[in-house]
């Protein structure tokens, strides 16, 4: 999941960034006209060709005798089959790309109609509310999971996300490009690690540690912790280290020339201005976290009940999924797809929380500029 | 596109730090000479590049622990009269002898998620970096893509399960298995093509039309060719992901162990059979050669990926 | 079994794109002719006009007819394959579904290996979904031929026209730490162990610690028979470790002294690991193989193939290899169950007899 989201990111922060970066660049050297142009010279530039062949086409139609006059040709603008060549293929290339629409609708239509019958059964607020989850009475609340999910993910994040942005500071800011030969692709190998190897990992390894620790049989949040930030750690060292990248050099040149040691200037200049990548960085890590299945079901102990410490077994919603489904039926199916609805939602959500900082960020960056031009 | 750009930035980032440090130097001797005390800065400076080389160590040695304990205890089951393990099948109820079956089921099953996802996320990429206009449309199909990424694989497997295997009746099968692990490539794969497009040249696209050839002719025949290998380590990229994608195939392929010849087949993944191998714990020295192999693959996948990558930006430099 | 309506326009939609991007690769002309023809537009009227454009028209033609061959070659191909997948489906002899229970799912599937190899006519095809997916597939939908139960029929189950054939029995011995005092229980103490209203080994004369419990998933006929057998309609304390696997509850139970579970009795001894766990009896009663077979233990089951009417064909050949010593003593000893005893054998026969 993470790699996919690092190129999301990665290319969304690229669409955002690079324009935006350039210009500050041209801003100083105080070319902000050039700017102005060039968007909208991009933009005719990459639609001239397809005007041109039209009105090449019909000109061509117009006047029969031109295209008879040179044969041998093999300049094909002119004849109809090639327009409807191009529409054509204009119109497959378009089908394939609103599969990807289609695939989204599908899921979700499908997850929500499977889960719909909830509605009425259960009940929506006695589903998302109630804390008993028993196959045998037929009753079915999905809170114990909801929050589950939650304290899982929330954990994980505490545990990686400093660890992980202190890792991308490292790769950005301090270590040499040899050192950075070696912590990246070893990051990127992390990134692909599989998580059922990792859920492995852990029930072999974490497990009997935490159980060595604190006590009980070591499955429960405390070891979902470990191995959920081992997860979601590339996902949040990548994306950060974009973003602190991406911060210009003249900052941090500033700040070296008021006298800052690295550190001030990694933590009060570096940091705060990469804050909404950081930011962004973590709510994708908290996607992949919260989607997490096989790691997560085989070290959380998969108890449906409350939150009751660190070593007592609790369960998630993708967990529950996993462990229940090959067996589920009735309203026992459909509360596990309801489940699923859920968790669509919430990383449907996540998703529309990155867009919107990204347009938040694309503002704000926006203004002060044109001060400073002016 | 994104790595160019970066290196770019690393080696003017490299450069500028220089001054920097030089700057900084400076500043140290200067209030060194005045007497003033700088140490306390100083100090903070030093623990704080400590806890940064402390958490990449950490990082780094979390991956060097998963990979060498499975590595140390992967290979010598897999080592055991060397190509048993991996050609021959697993015997009695508790999968003792090799794993072939599943090696096949995984192969086949992400191979023909490759083949169904492949022509469609290039060609969706195509459209979305040739084709469409900046718009409401494209602001959709991006959304939708960026969205697709970030499902959930159990939800995308209970989708599979609910769709292909109850709705349109394909059984439990390879085919309904790659059915859903083609969703989950299609972004990755249209993301990485989309990005290898838009890092070709415009200039190249531009002599193409100057010759008077079609938009179409442009793309096949000059863009794509161009893009060729970024799309290529994009795609091996996403098959590495398919390969240990374990929720989505436990739904939609079934558990038994089979040797899968027609699509319509079920069988067992790898991934799966690591599962089943690891919670029942009873058969753990195949559940360990299980997750060396899958990891072997995965970091052959990776490493070609990169190869493949670090060589094409190699001749774009050149 | 297919909707073949959606699967081919699936299929027909692939081999277009696939066809396409052929051409991209191979850089080849005259695209155009078959995408027109794939939208179903004849586009070449049009050309024929312009006598300078016959010459092309004609060659365009011609390659039409080869890329509409190759198209029609590529649908034909995939067609087949879904024809051939249609014929070795399920209304061929000599195919044997079976499907349940995920206990009796290593013995089905090693005793299906073994039985392709005896009758290599045979494909017998086995997949675990659980007991009522089995018990539904068997006899109401009719999509297999042979469904496995690892607990009794219960409810509107019974109403069904199934036939239970013994082939296995399954003790579970309740585990505990081997360095723990206690070594046995009544069933009321265990069921408050479990229902969570005993909470320390104290209150059972042990040490002072308090009991972890370790629990099978919902999904396990073990939990299930465990419960029916046990659990006496209480329900089992939410604050349990749930693990979804035999081997894993025997590992956690062998490394955590205050931890208490249950597995099936053929994995008390030790398997491919050095750790040890203590089976404890129940009323003074150990799980030996001997007092499971005759019921004195308190905690056993007998697993079950259910068939939709008296079982013949090939079918009833599989069950009876699977009721044959070389699997009783071999599968089902080893996936840790006990082999089911003369009588039962002698029932079989009897009630395929009157059946015939």
């Amino acid at each position: 999941m993470s790699e996919n989201k690092n190129t999301v990111d990665k290319s969304q922060e690229d669409t955002l960034e690079a324009p935006s970066h350039a210009s500050e660049q041209e801003v100083a050297a105080g070319k902000e006209s050039l700017r102005t142009d060039a968007d909208p010279s991009k933009k005719t530039l990459t639609h001239t060709p397809s005007v041109v062949m039209k009105e090449l086409a019909d000109t061509a139609a117009k006047r029969e005798p031109v295209p008879e006059a040179r044969p041998a040709t093999k300049l094909q603008l002119v004849s109809r089959s090639t327009q409807i060549k191009e529409a054509s293929l204009a119109t497959l290339f378009f089908i394939c790309a609103f599969l990807a629409v289609l695939g989204v609708g599908l899921i979700f239509a499908f997850v929500a109609w499977r889960a719909f019958p909830l509605l009425s059964e259960i009940g929506l607020w006695n589903f998302l509310t109630g804390t008993q989850w028993s196959v045998a009475d037929n009753t079915f609340g999905a809170l114990p999971f909801i929050l589950g999910s939650f304290v899982v993910v929330g954990g994980s994040l505490i545990l990686g996300v400093p660890l992980a942005v202190l890792t991308a500071v490292f790769m950005s800011e301090v270590a040499s490009p040899r050192a950075n030969a070696i912590i990246r692709p070893a990051i990127e190998l992390l990134a692909g690690v599989p998580s059922v190897v990792v859920g492995f990992f852990g029930v072999v390894v974490v497990v009997p540690i935490v159980s060595a620790l604190v006590g009980g049989a070591g499955f429960g949040p405390l070891t979902a912790w470990i191995v959920l930030s081992i997860m979601i750690m590339p996902t949040i060292t990548t994306l950060s280290e974009d973003a602190l990248n991406s911060i210009p050099m003249g900052i941090r040149e500033a700040s070296y020339a008021m006298g800052a040691t690295k550190w001030q200037t990694i933590w009060k200049v570096v940091i705060p201005a990469a804050r909404i990548g950081i930011i962004d960085a973590t709510i994708l890590g908290m996607g992949r976290a919260i989607g997490e299945t096989m790691a997560v079901l085989m070290v959380v102990g998969n108890a449906p009940q409350l939150f009751a410490g660190i070593s007592a077994p609790i369960s998630t919603m993708t967990s529950q999924i996993v462990l229940e489904m090959g067996y589920s039926s009735g309203d026992h199916r459909t509360a596990l797809f309801g489940l699923a609805a859920i968790l669509f939602l919430i990383s449907m959500s996540l998703v529309l929380t990155v867009r919107l900082l990204a347009r938040e960020q694309t503002k704000k960056t926006k203004k002060p500029k044109k001060g400073g031009g002016a | 596109m994104s790595t160019k750009t970066n290196k770019n930035t690393q080696n003017a980032n490299a450069e500028q730090r220089k001054t920097g440090m030089q700057v900084l130097k400076e500043m140290k001797e200067q209030h060194r000479e005045s007497g003033s005390g700088l140490g306390r800065a100083h100090l903070n400076n030093r623990i704080a590049m400590g806890v940064l080389w402390g958490a990449t160590v950490i990082t780094i040695g979390l991956l060097a622990v998963i990979l060498i304990y499975v590595g140390y205890h992967g290979l010598g089951v897999v080592l055991q009269d060397f190509p048993r393990f991996i050609f021959t099948w697993p015997e009695g109820v508790n999968a003792e002898g090799g794993i072939w079956p599943t090696i096949v089921a995984t192969l086949y099953s992400t191979g023909l998620a490759m083949a169904i996802s492949t022509p469609i996320a290039v060609l969706a990429a195509v459209y979305l970096a040739e084709y469409a206009k900046q718009g409401r449309i494209v602001k959709t199909i991006r959304f939708a893509a960026d969205s697709l990424a970030s499902v959930p694989s159990i939800v995308m497997g209970l989708f599979g399960l609910a769709f292909f295997v109850e709705t349109l009746n394909i059984p439990l099968s390879m085919l309904a298995a790659s059915l859903g692990l083609s969703l989950l490539m299609l972004p990755i794969t249209m993301r990485a093509t989309e990005e290898a497009i838009r890092a070709v040249p415009r200039y190249i696209r531009w002599g193409s039309y100057g010759m008077g050839a079609t938009k179409w002719q442009t793309v096949s025949r000059v863009v794509l060719p161009t893009a060729t290998p970024r799309i290529i380590t994009g795609l091996i990229l996403s098959l590495a992901r398919a390969i240990g994608e374990t929720a989505v195939v436990f739904l939609t392929m079934g558990i038994a162990i089979n040797l899968p010849i027609i699509p319509t087949d079920s069988g067992r993944s790898m991934s799966v059979h690591l599962y089943l191998m690891a919670v029942e714990g009873i058969n753990l020295p195949s559940a360990y050669g299980t997750a060396f192999l899958l990891l072997l693959i995965i970091l052959a996948l990776n490493l070609s990926a990169r190869y493949i990558s670090k060589r094409y930006s190699r001749i774009d430099n050149a | 079994m297919f909707n073949n309506y959606f699967t081919f326009v699936i299929l027909w939609f692939l081999g277009l794109v696939y066809y396409n991007l052929w051409v991209v690769l191979k850089n080849r002309k005259g695209l155009h002719i078959t995408m027109a023809a794939n939208s179903g537009i004849v586009c070449c009227s049009s050309c024929e006009k312009e006598g300078s454009h016959r010459f092309i028209s004609i060659t365009k033609i011609l390659s039409l007819s080869t890329k509409l061959s190759v198209v029609a070659a590529l649908t034909l191909l995939m067609l087949s394959a879904f024809a051939l997948s249609g014929c070795t489906g399920r209304d061929i002899q000599g195919q044997i579904i079976v499907s349940g229970s995920t206990t009796l799912l290593p013995i089905a599937e090693t005793a299906a290996q073994q039985f392709e190899q005896a009758y290599p006519h045979y494909n017998v095809l086995v997949s675990g979904m659980g007991t009522s997916a089995g018990i539904e597939a068997v006899g109401v939908t009719g999509t297999a031929d042979i469904g496995t139960a690892s607990r009794d029929l219960r409810g509107t189950e019974t109403e069904l026209d199934l036939i239970e054939i013994p082939v296995a029995h399954d003790g579970i011995a309740v585990i505990v730490h081997p360095d723990n005092p206690i070594n046995d229980l009544t069933l009321a103490q265990l069921r408050d162990v479990f229902a969570g209203n005993i909470t320390n080994w104290q209150d059972l004369g042990g040490p002072d610690l308090p009991i972890v419990l370790v629990n099978r998933d919902e999904a396990s006929g073990t939990r299930s028979s465990f419960a029916s057998a046990v659990m006496d309609g209480e329900s089992f304390e939410v604050n349990s470790v749930v693990l979804p696997g035999t081997g894993q509850v025997r590992e956690v139970v062998a490394r955590t002294p205050e931890a208490i579970g249950y597995i099936s009795v053929g994995f008390v001894e030790p398997r491919h690991v050095e750790t040890y766990v203590q089976a404890i009896s129940l009323y003074g009663v150990p799980p030996t193989d001997e007092n499971i077979i005759n019921q004195t233990y308190p905690i056993a089951r007998a697993l079950h193939f259910l068939t939709n009417g008296v079982p013949e064909g090939s079918p009833l050949e599989y069950i009876e290899f699977v009721l044959s010593e070389a699997v009783q003593e071999g599968a089902v000893r080893d996936a840790g169950f006990l082999p089911i005893t003369e009588a039962e054998h002698a029932e079989f026969r009897r009630m395929l007899s009157e059946g015939n």
